[in-house]
């Protein structure tokens, strides 16, 4: 327990998607102009992040690895697969929302199609296989960071919707201060690797 | 719209000429990136000991490396209880892998360089850095207590702080000489902030990474300790 | 008889005139991809701590992106509607993979720095919105040119980003000192190249830098050209 607890924090606060590695860049600059968007689009990152790292975990494991259902090493089809099994569960989800939930669909719809090509998503699935997670350790991660995600982007457009009324010069305004914004943020959570838990637990 | 049918046999087609193009150029490139992953851990280890190799390691093309390493490097494994054992070549060890094994069946490999100016016993460990994993490589004199050379890895340690264990050469360079036992005892080497109390156990901490530095520490600790039944054999 | 003559050379498509110049040379600056078209800044920032680490990512950008429009336009007339997305992103995912493949067999070491960032080239939201803005509506040449453009668009920026980023973090370019002490200045402080005195700031090697030098760049480039000030 202790282990995902561990895993669960470091992905939303120390190794946040956005502010520590800076996927995702795409959809958390063009979405956060307004904080209820900024909203919308942090819970369908979470549902998505949370389920398609485990789906990609046996994809990677039973199918492509050299235990899996082949018997040999297919790995090269890694990024195909992840990328494939993204897209047509983003399809799926938006196929299924728009059926059962009308009022869902109408508050996460319009961003759906834009997550299959969001960073963070495919990144998800890439670490959970550079960083050797059990199923247990994948899906925790995974949750963790999109809710990393949804913080960043909802402080995001917080500031951005107070920026609009502050001197800013004219050339510098909109995309150019909000990459300076997006980089103090980026120093402002290092601070926060102190709290790193698997430090704590390994020299205490 | 297009039928279904079509969809499928679209999607059959472009599946079988994907995967048939991509496992034609894997089986072509399979042997270079083997090639290619064995002379990085060749230099990795090396790196230990790049000042007694008698040439710039850094310039020493890979054919080099290949043979330099086939000529001077003698491997052995040992299991937990730094017993031999047979039939395994130390260079194919993961130590990676070896971690998430139980303790009692990890197995640990042992390289011994023959140089021009003596022989030296190299092994690896593993710990704990701030973000992710740090590794070594430790070169040990024939005594099996001085220290003659150190390299670091890691995977993720920030820039201009912790990475300095790998990017500053001035750090590794410090562990040259440090004995790891007092009066047959061990002691292993520790990284320490403000002052040097131990010359021949201490070296100086990092500034501003104190985390890595203590990963460092504990990771000497722990994992030198595993190769003392071994050389204890050695030396009789 | 004038009129005649302008059909006919309207029919051939000249293979690099004004107009497949415009698509190479646009994106470089009144067009750029990170700048004014704000995509694929994931991986750019990763990567820029190093000038020789950058320059491979805008090859391997470069690469994705020209040969996917390629592949793209001339997929684009019998691709089924339902899965459109899948067959683009199937398309680029192989790419990415031929490059990862080459790479680790070209030079290994990069291969293993970039690790991740080569893989998510597939997201890189230049390749898809090239596609989905370009390359489908467009022939298989100009869909290529275009390609290549906003690769290398992509890519200046990457350098630039990568170029101040090295030289004041670590005092070198691509790998080659240029000032303040060298990187043993612990063991050695003979070994001086210009402006001795001057430390390496690790300010610049932390990612969140990445993010300060084009918030600069995006500064200069509109204070020159008004056109692309954002008003909102």
């Amino acid at each position: 327990m202790g282990d995902l607890l561990n895993i669960f924090i470091k992905s939303v606060f120390i190794e946040n998607m956005v502010l520590a590695y800076f996927l995702g860049m795409c959809s958390f600059l063009a979405v956060s102009k307004s904080v209820k968007t900024a909203i919308g689009l942090g819970a369908a990152v979470v549902f998505v992040l949370t389920l398609t790292v485990p789906i990609n975990w046996f994809i990677n494991e039973k199918i492509l690895g050299p235990n899996g259902l082949f018997g040999m090493d297919l790995t090269f089809l890694r990024f195909i697969l992840f990328i494939a099994t993204i897209a047509a569960f983003v399809q799926l989800v938006e196929m299924v929302v728009e059926k059962f939930s009308p009022s869902l669909y109408n508050a996460l719809g319009i961003f759906l199609p834009l997550i299959t090509v969001n960073c963070a998503i495919l990144g998800g699935a890439l670490f959970m296989v550079a960083r050797e997670y059990s199923i247990g350790q994948a899906t925790t991660f995974g949750f963790g960071s999109g809710v990393g995600f949804m913080v960043a982007i909802v402080v995001m457009a917080a500031i951005r919707e107070k920026i609009r009324y502050s001197a800013v010069p004219p050339a510098l305004r909109g995309l150019g201060i909000a990459f300076i914004i997006t980089g103090l943020m980026g120093i402002a959570f290092m601070s926060l690797m102190g709290i790193n838990p698997g430090n704590y637990m390994q020299h205490h | 719209m297009h039928s279904n049918n079509y969809v499928t046999i679209y999607t059959v087609i472009m599946t079988l000429i994907v995967s048939v193009v991509l496992a034609v150029i894997v089986s072509g490139l399979k042997p270079i990136h083997d090639d290619n992953e064995a002379v990085f851990k060749k230099r990795e280890i090396f790196q230990a000991v790049k000042d007694y190799l008698g040439a710039d390691l850094d310039k020493m093309s890979d054919k080099e490396v290949l043979a330099l390493f086939d000529k001077n490097m003698q491997q052995v494994v040992i299991d937990a209880n730094g017993k031999p054992v047979e039939g395994v070549k130390a260079e194919n060890i993961d130590m990676a892998k070896e971690e998430k094994k139980p303790i009692a069946d990890r197995q640990y490999p042992v390289f011994t360089f023959v140089g021009e100016k003596g022989t030296y016993y190299l092994v690896s460990i593993r710990g704990n850095g701030l973000w992710d994993k740090i590794w070594s490589t430790i070169a040990f004199q024939d005594d099996f207590n001085t220290i003659a050379g150190v390299s670091f890895g890691h995977a993720a340690e920030t820039p201009g702080l912790g990475a300095e264990i790998t990017d500053n050469p001035s750090f590794p360079k410090q562990f040259q000489g440090k004995t790891i036992q007092d009066d047959g005892q061990y002691v292993s080497v520790a990284v320490v902030k403000g002052g040097i109390k131990k010359p021949s156990h201490q070296v100086d901490a990092i500034t501003g990474a104190t985390i890595t530095s203590n990963g460092v520490t504990e990771m000497l600790e722990r994992g030198l300790k595993v190769y003392l039944p071994y050389f204890e054999s050695l030396k009789k | 008889m004038a009129e005649i003559a302008t059909q006919v050379e309207q029919e051939k498509e000249p293979l690099f005139g004004k107009k497949e110049r415009k698509l190479l040379i646009d994106p470089i600056n009144d067009n750029n991809p990170i700048t004014v078209q704000v995509l694929g800044i994931c991986s750019a920032l990763a990567v820029t701590t190093l000038v020789d680490k950058a320059f491979v990512m805008a090859i391997a950008v470069t690469f994705v992106t020209a040969f996917s429009n390629l592949a793209v336009s001339f997929l684009r007339k019998g691709m089924p509607k339902q899965i459109r997305m899948i067959v683009q992103l199937v398309v680029v995912a192989f790419l990415v993979t031929v490059v990862e493949l080459v790479l680790k067999a070209a030079n290994y070491p990069i291969w293993k720095e970039l690790s991740v960032y080569i893989g998510l080239i597939i997201t890189n939201c230049i390749v898809m919105g090239r596609l989905e803005a370009y390359a489908m509506a467009n022939k298989p040449w100009r869909s290529f040119l275009d390609g290549v453009g906003n690769g290398l668009g992509y890519g200046v920026i990457l350098i630039m980003v990568a170029a101040v980023r090295e030289i004041f973090g670590k005092g070198s370019l691509a790998g080659f000192k240029i000032i303040g002490n060298t990187p043993e200045y612990l063991i050695d402080s003979t070994q001086n190249a210009f402006f001795s005195w001057y430390m390496p700031n690790n300010l610049m090697v932390i990612p969140a830098s990445a993010l300060f030098v084009i918030g600069i760049i995006i500064w200069v480039q509109r204070s020159k050209n008004t056109k692309l000030v954002d008003v909102s």
